[in-house]
């Protein structure tokens, strides 16, 4: 495909090779749904950009105001409830979207194309839509987002050797100040999405250089624009429907407001927090801490696992069927335990 | 005098490797003076000793809440003398409250419980929780903290 372009593209305006660009061959197979969940969370980020920075035009990150704020943009600012509900339906279904994304991946052990990279830099962004969570969640300083926030950064300084400094560096002192809400209020609206922003690129930039994933199945290729182009069109319109349609139905609602003095009755964190809340509860301390942070270091290495385990001749698509229907199972297992109890 | 050695590879090689490691120094070096400037001072503040009291005003049974620069203590009494200990639970940090019906101290956030020494008893707590000084002169009763 290069070899006959090379030398004509010298010659080409900026809106020709931008065409070029956009006309560019990709896998059929990206048109089947279960392979469009990489430009899903793309589309999501968009929607959270917006109206996080809408937010932080009323927002007031100082323990004394942080709760009003958020109270007067649910209940007084014109539309506020919904730029607000936007903002938190999005990230719930970021996450949903960024789980099946690994699921799949991981089935399918795409990740060993580019020698690991591309997972690397996934994991990468997983854990800081995580750490958007969680910032994020603390930021709305009612009591259960406070002392959410406590147990957080509490269990972040388990973490051997590392966790310590990062437990101070999180609170700016021992106990949670107004710097700790700063510094998470600075950490969810300029260092994280600095940092996401770089970690998309490098995303995108390893999947073109590296290539798509290859499956065995579907060889064609169809071009970017208009095919594939309007698909992801139809995908953002798709989940804008669905996005304002939960932020009607689920609207965002407030708990009481932040007390250092008493512990809220519930402390559970949203879902995708909910099995591993669970877990710590139910499992002996050293273990529960121990086995949660050995799951995510795994889960980080896991491509050169793979091919340790390949190289000696396991049949890893069995492997990671069986790893994944088991972390699914425990997951679910516990989420729900959760959510009944 | 003669070149030892003239391999161009070589060169290149050297002089990347130099100009990679004078980067990661002079990166490093200005990364740790940005993690120092965030760092937070934490070294231990001078101990005082504050008044929570007259000891018949505190006596009593179960344990008694206070908030004192910020240190969330329970007091105890125990015999003629009195325990402080921090309501930190020493599990993740959460406040332990006290249980009157079956005299422990009970954390909330993950079921941990511990006795009216306290001890940890159940559920994931470590350890037990953190004590302070308390001195009694005459009838008034102190707590030694420290505080900035
Ligand atoms: S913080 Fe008290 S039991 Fe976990």
């Amino acid at each position: 495909m290069e070899t006959t372009e090379t030398k004509a593209t010298e010659n080409k305006t900026f809106w020709q090779k931008t065409y070029d660009m956009a006309q560019e061959e990709i896998p059929d197979h990206l048109n089947r749904f279960s392979y469009c969940l990489g430009a899903t969370p793309l589309i999501l980020f968009v929607i959270l950009a917006v109206t996080g920075i809408l937010l932080t035009f009323y927002y007031i990150p100082f323990p004394g105001q942080a709760y009003n704020s958020i109270k007067t943009i649910t209940e007084e600012t014109y539309l506020g409830w919904f730029i607000r509900g936007v903002h938190q339906v999005t990230v719930n279904l970021m996450v949903l979207a960024l789980l099946l994304h690994i699921i799949r991946v991981f089935i399918t052990r795409a990740y060993r194309d580019g020698g690991g990279l591309k997972w690397l830099l996934g994991a990468g962004l997983f854990f800081t839509v995580l750490a958007f969570g969680f910032t994020g969640y603390s930021l709305v300083y009612d009591n259960v987002s406070y002392w959410g926030m406590t147990v957080v950064t509490d269990m972040i300084r388990q973490i051997p050797v590392v966790g310590e400094p990062i437990f101070l560096l999180l609170r700016g002192g021992e106990d949670i100040t107004e710097l700790t809400l700063l510094r998470l209020y600075d950490l969810h609206t300029k260092l994280l999405p600095l940092l996401i922003v770089l970690l998309i690129g490098a995303h995108i930039i390893a999947i073109r250089t590296l290539g798509f994933a290859k499956i065995t199945k579907h060889q064609g290729t169809h071009p970017f624009f208009p095919g594939h182009g309007l698909k992801m069109l139809a995908m953002t319109v798709m989940l804008l429907i669905v996005i304002v349609n939960l932020a009607a139905i689920f609207p965002p609602t407030m708990g009481e407001p932040a007390n250092p003095l008493v512990v809220a009755s519930d402390v559970s964190p949203p879902w995708y927090f909910s099995a591993i809340y669970r877990w710590i509860i139910i499992a002996p301390r050293e273990a529960g801490l121990f086995s949660v942070f050995a799951f995510f270091t795994l889960f980080t290495i896991y491509p050169y696992i793979d091919r340790g385990f390949s190289d000696r001749g396991a049949n890893m698509l069995r492997v990671n069927l069986a790893i994944g229907l088991i972390v699914a199972i425990f997951f679910a297992t516990m989420t729900i335990w959760e959510a009944l109890v | 005098m003669s070149v030892v050695n003239n391999n161009p590879e070589r060169r290149r090689f050297l002089s990347g490797a130099f100009m990679t490691l004078g980067l990661t120094l002079g990166l490093g070096a200005m990364g740790t003076r940005f993690m120092q400037f965030l760092m937070p001072d934490v070294t231990a503040k001078k101990s005082s000793e504050i008044l929570l009291g007259k000891a018949d005003e505190l006596s009593g049974d179960g344990a008694k809440f206070f908030d004192i620069a910020g240190k969330k203590v329970a007091l105890m009494q125990s015999g003629e003398g009195f325990t402080a200990y921090s309501r930190i639970c020493t599990n993740l940090g959460c406040l332990v409250s006290w249980d009157n019906a079956n005299d422990q101290f009970h954390c909330p956030c993950h079921n941990g419980i511990f006795d009216r020494n306290g001890k940890n008893i159940s559920g994931p707590p470590p350890r037990p929780l953190d004590q302070y000084e308390v001195v009694k002169r005459g009838k008034s009763v102190y707590i030694k903290l420290d505080v900035a």
